[in-house]
């Protein structure tokens, strides 16, 4: 009894710097919703894919933030900057890699998720804004894509920019304006550089980071879907009668849960 | 004042956010611990693919994952081939299927821009309530052909070569020996004029070209007996010896390299077995 | 009181002024690019659209809100009147002057820190800002025999140095009929999408010379190649295949103390003719892939400033 009273004191006092900060905050109770809100108990393996996408983009939010710190963008020095994370820079190479890697990993990742949530038809009521999201998420991705690239300033990155550049200036009437105000001028010159460099890295992961908050309210807000051809799924359609004692016995069949 | 699909699909929601509410189970730590196994899976990819593209790679030399960088960046380069990243190979080889000047801003934009507006407003324009992919058999059939044509344009974005002199020239000594002319230097020579001149922007030799324009195939030309002099004639004004040719007069390349071409075209007499 | 409110929200819903205000600060924004007067016809139709657009908002208050404080007072008859009265005044006399005064301010406040930036970051791509307009010196002409074509690599601006290095094609055509030097010079950048083109036929590096920062490798071709998506051109930069829009773009040229002298970069329909005697249909300088000629010229009806 004195032991169990003890035992109560010390989890009292382990717990009280959660208390002190919910009592000020209310962060505390956020969270434990957060963590313990239900799913459908037949939530897929496929489903796992959002949070893995979010994963790869924490990976280049990470990374990239210290490869600035080596980085200059700046044509003169760009590939010499490059080569020196890559070569000289103790780890440069791992958190390069990484960077580079994640983000091939992060496109694809979208594709995966976009093909699991089109395979579901979870874009269908209520989901559809955050089908939209998803897509410009995408789009978002493919630009971080199109502007990282130019960064190392090697031949490659030069004339895919080149180009990526161009196909914009066919754009009817404003594909010109819209090349131009990417080159910074008539033509791929220092400013071109340092204009990609801060889409890349300030302007697109902000609206990204924007989006990627909108698109996670939205799950929390309307949940995730059941796989539909899962016989338990949350929201199957109910015989109109309501015999429901027949069907408890019927729905909780282990047997469809979790088909990975 | 709803409509019916609406008040179908608001019933609908209404069963699903009891359903997870009784029948559910806590996000934490049920689904939460597979999204970390997942989450651990890309993170050592990543770390995977950075590792051997370190150990495989040493600057500009090409390891398993291709090399750490390319030589730097020169606007003014007459012999690099521009490829972009792999996730944009399918726009690369869009490019190259839109080959009329006309037709240039449908690949460049019509076409891109169609689609992203089709898959932006999808949840618009399908609007029945049917989730299970098999009942959904228009949406599973484009679904299916748009990731083929998106897969087969993305391979041949990767494996596309252009016929030009700086990727052709180390062709030479293959059809050399395939064609049976290695013995025959002024053959040889001629044949790396032929792989530096853009033949093989129209024509096709063992395989390699870009077959353009209907232009015929020649890796066995020389089988023709058409003679050294026709050659000559032919490659200064083709149309004179094949009228309606389109091919245009190589004349430009002076007397000495058109008998060259023309003993290499002569010898070609199609692989020797 | 709900249908009021409804309605309310329906006639705020339905103005048009919001909209006119848009489209005329969109006007400013792009007359700012392209020309002054756009600048003016927009602010004409914001300042308009913008002072019908509160006198609207103002002018919504008055019968609505006498409805809701009607209603407000839940069925008292004879001082509805005064109470809807001072709900009018409340409105009017203060909450509808925060709520216009909070919205005008805020949108002070968005304009002047966002207008700025936006011009910042956009305008400066179309003034021409930091192009160098310098000639620049290829050599004496001895570098350049006459038929044969040169392969020249140059930098275009000292200021921005390697990042302007280019590379034209350029042949000596010898005397004209008029008996004035002609010189061919064929801009290296495809006119489909931008790759470099390369010339078809063999190099002779070891003929190379330089001079300065310029290299000069003389070349024989018999046409150009894009490696990219598969143009070809003749040895006047016609198209003969592949997806290219017009000519390869061209350079002018002068003569100065013996030595051949870049001039201004331009884009060519096509090219009649050869040589010497070629006549090139000229226009000014415009982005690969756009039409300079033929009836699809009128998807790129808009020139770019700073060009």
């Amino acid at each position: 009894m004195a032991k169990s009273a003890r035992q109560a004191q010390i989890e009292k006092a382990a717990l009280y710097p959660l208390d002190w900060t919910e009592e000020r905050t209310g962060l505390v109770g956020y969270t434990k919703w957060f963590l313990f809100r239900h799913v459908p108990r037949d939530v897929n393996w496929m489903q796992t894919l959002g949070a893995a996408t979010l994963t790869a983009f924490l990976v280049q939010a990470i990374t990239g933030v210290f490869l600035a710190m080596y980085y200059k963008p700046d044509p003169n020095s760009a590939y010499e900057s490059i080569q020196n994370i890559s070569n000289e820079v103790t780890l440069g190479w791992l958190v390069r890699g990484m960077h580079k890697w994640g983000a091939s990993l992060f496109i694809i990742l979208m594709f995966l998720h976009m093909a699991r949530t089109f395979l579901f038809g979870a874009y269908k009521y209520p989901r559809e804004l955050n089908w939209v999201i998803g897509v410009l998420l995408l789009v978002a991705g493919m630009a971080e894509g199109f502007t990282g690239y130019l960064l190392p300033w090697d031949q490659t990155a030069y004339w895919a920019t080149v180009v990526g550049i161009n196909i914009n200036a066919t754009a009817p009437f404003a594909g010109p304006f819209i090349a131009q105000f990417l080159q910074g001028g008539a033509q791929i010159g220092p400013d071109t550089l340092a204009k990609f460099y801060s889409l890349h890295m300030l302007v697109i992961p902000g609206g990204i980071m924007a989006m990627i908050g909108l698109h996670m309210y939205l799950v929390l807000r309307l949940g995730v879907t059941s796989p539909p051809w899962s016989k338990t799924a949350a929201g199957r359609p109910r015989p109109d009668a309501e015999p429901t004692g027949d069907r408890t016995g019927l729905t909780r069949e282990p047997s469809s849960e979790e088909t990975s | 004042m709803a409509s019916k699909r609406q008040q179908e699909y608001r019933a609908q929601h209404k069963r699903y956010k009891e359903d997870v509410a009784k029948e559910g189970k806590p996000f934490f730590p049920y689904a939460i611990y597979h999204d970390t196994i997942m989450s651990l899976v890309v993170v050592v990819v990543i770390i995977g693919l950075a590792v051997i593209w370190k150990y495989t790679a040493d600057g500009t030399e090409a390891g398993m994952l291709g090399p750490l960088y390319e030589a730097k960046a020169d606007p003014g380069t007459t012999n690099f081939v521009p490829r972009p990243d792999w996730f944009f190979y399918f726009l690369f080889y869009l490019l190259r299927i839109f080959k009329w000047p006309e037709t240039v801003v449908l690949g460049t934009v019509g076409i891109p821009t169609l689609l992203l507006v089709l898959l932006m407003t999808l949840p618009f324009y399908d609007r029945r309530p049917e989730r299970a992919v098999l009942r959904r058999p228009v949406a599973f059939v484009a679904a299916i052909l748009v990731v083929i044509s998106m897969g087969v344009l993305t391979w041949k974005g990767a494996t596309a070569k252009e016929s030009l002199g700086s990727e052709t020239l180390s062709l030479v000594p293959g059809w050399a020996e395939q064609e049976g002319f290695a013995g025959n230097p002024v053959a040889v020579e001629g044949a790396g004029l032929f792989a530096e001149s853009g033949c093989l922007n129209c024509h096709v030799y063992l395989g390699a070209g870009a077959q353009n324009l209907g232009a015929p195939d020649l890796s066995a030309e020389g089988a023709k007996g058409r003679g050294i002099e026709w050659q000559v004639a032919h490659l200064k004004n083709p149309s004179s010896k094949t009228p309606g040719s389109q091919m245009p007069s190589f004349a430009s390349l002076g007397e000495e390299n058109l008998i060259k071409i023309a003993t290499f075209l002569e010898a070609s007499k199609g692989p020797v077995k | 009181m709900t249908d009021a409110a409804d309605n309310e929200e329906e006639t705020r819903g339905h103005s048009l002024w919001p909209i006119g205000f848009a489209i005329g600060v969109a006007c400013i924004l792009i007359g700012l690019v392209v020309s002054w007067p756009a600048v003016l016809l927009g602010a004409a139709i914001t300042i308009v659209s913008g002072v019908l657009w509160i006198r609207e908002a103002a002018g919504t208050h008055g019968p609505v809100d006498f409805a809701a404080g009607d209603a407000l007072d839940g069925g008292t008859p004879s001082p509805a009147l005064a109470a809807a009265e001072g709900q009018h005044l409340e409105t009017h006399g203060r909450a509808g002057f925060l709520t216009l005064a909070t919205i005008g301010l805020g949108g002070v406040i968005g304009a002047a820190v966002t207008l700025p930036s936006i011009g910042f970051a956009v305008l400066p791509s179309f003034t021409g800002e930091g192009i160098e307009t310098n000639p620049v010196d290829l050599g004496p002409l001895e570098n350049f025999p006459e038929g044969m074509f040169v392969i020249t690599t140059f930098i275009g601006s000292k200021d921005q140095g390697e990042v302007s290095r280019r590379t034209a094609y350029i042949r000596n055509n010898g005397l004209s009929a008029a008996n004035d030097p002609s010189f061919t010079i064929i801009y290296s950048r495809c006119v489909h999408l931008g790759c470099p083109v390369q010339p078809n036929g063999p190099k002779f590096e070891d003929k190379m010379v330089t001079y300065r920062d310029v290299t000069l490798t003389p070349v024989q071709p018999a046409g150009f190649g894009c490696p990219c998506h598969g143009g070809a051109y003749d040895t006047e930069g016609n198209r003969t295949a592949g997806p290219p829009v017009r000519s390869l773009d061209r350079y002018a040229f002068s003569i100065v103390d013996g030595n051949l002298v870049l001039g201004k970069h331009f884009s060519v329909g096509t090219v009649e003719g050869t040589a010497a005697d070629a006549k090139i249909s000229r226009y000014g300088q415009a982005y690969p892939g756009v039409h300079v000629d033929g009836l699809e010229r009128w998807l790129y009806p808009i020139p770019v400033p700073g060009a």
